[in-house]
């Protein structure tokens, strides 16, 4: 365990973002991961799946 | 952890203290105290504030294994809830994070006969879940995972048995967006309350969530979680 001269404020600033975290930035599947899930038998079908077309403007 | 690599303090305190959960439950030998092998006791602030992010997952190796939890990792704990209650203006996430760690620890560590109660603390408001969008509702459930336990019911819970094809549509998006945790979130809940479509693949998903984000212990934690319930289930 560490000890540092962090203050009150920076672990209370720093508890309430580790308490209610945003989302991640979204980083779609490589190619890569696409083929390691495809190795993974049985299931995962939606894994697999395109993603849900959506309904196209005009 | 080397700290050097940890984003702040408080972030290599989580670090450490969910990489000895993941080990307790490994091991499923939860004689030793979570807290002291993370170097934690009740004289470390910043240490408290991680037991504070990792909520009731710090008894998780005892509510899971059907044990009695350390008196040390139950005096943390209850140090956590009293030096960081939820502020007034708090999210609802944070409310009931904070009455779970209540709740667990009046169900694992009940007062000794003849010590004063603990007053009765109300479930927070959880309408607001049953009208959030699923990706929303994905990601908040997510952050409440350490609800996600057995014989501990909560109107979060509820919500999410009503909405397991919600969670699963959330849990596909997590892994394609590669957010790891809030898809290990979302996989345990429901390892929980069960209820996803069978075409999911709930375990080999898992699996490769682990595969891809397992660096993360506290996506292994959930992970871990996830397994044992299922295993509980299937018995």
């Amino acid at each position: 365990m560490f000890t540092t001269d962090t203050t009150a404020t920076d672990i209370e600033l720093d508890l309430d973002a580790a308490l209610n975290p945003g989302e991640v930035e979204g980083l779609y599947r490589d190619s890569r991961e696409c083929a390691y899930l495809a190795l993974l038998a049985g299931g995962g079908a939606l894994l697999l799946s395109p993603p849900t077309p959506r309904p196209k403007k005009g | 952890m080397d700290q050097k690599h940890a984003s702040s303090p408080l972030a290599g305190a989580v670090h450490d203290l969910a990489t000895e959960v993941v080990l307790a439950l490994r091991s499923g030998d939860h004689l030793a105290t979570v807290c002291g092998a993370a170097g934690i006791d009740e004289e470390n602030r910043t240490g408290i504030a991680a037991v504070r992010v990792i909520g009731a997952d710090l008894l998780l190796p005892s509510v899971l294994y059907g044990r009695h939890p350390h008196p040390g990792d139950v005096a943390v704990l209850d140090r956590a809830v009293r030096e960081f209650p939820p502020k007034p203006d708090a999210p609802a996430a944070t409310a009931w994070s904070h009455w779970h760690m209540i709740s667990t620890l009046q169900r694992m560590a009940p007062p000794a006969p003849g010590a004063a109660a603990p007053g009765a603390y109300a479930e927070p408001d959880a309408a607001w879940l049953e009208e959030a969008p699923w990706q929303a509702f994905t990601h908040q459930l997510s952050v409440l995972a350490p609800l996600a336990v057995p014989a501990a019911p909560s109107a979060v819970q509820r919500a999410a048995a009503n909405r397991a094809v919600d969670l699963s549509r959330g849990f596909v998006r997590a892994v394609r967006r590669r957010d790891w945790l809030q898809a290990a979130g979302a996989g345990r809940w429901l390892a929980a309350v069960g209820g996803e479509p069978a075409t999911l693949g709930l375990e080999r998903g898992l699996d490769f969530v682990e595969q891809m984000g397992g660096h993360d212990p506290r996506v292994t934690l959930h992970v871990r979680a996830a397994r044992l319930m299922a295993e509980a289930r299937a018995r």
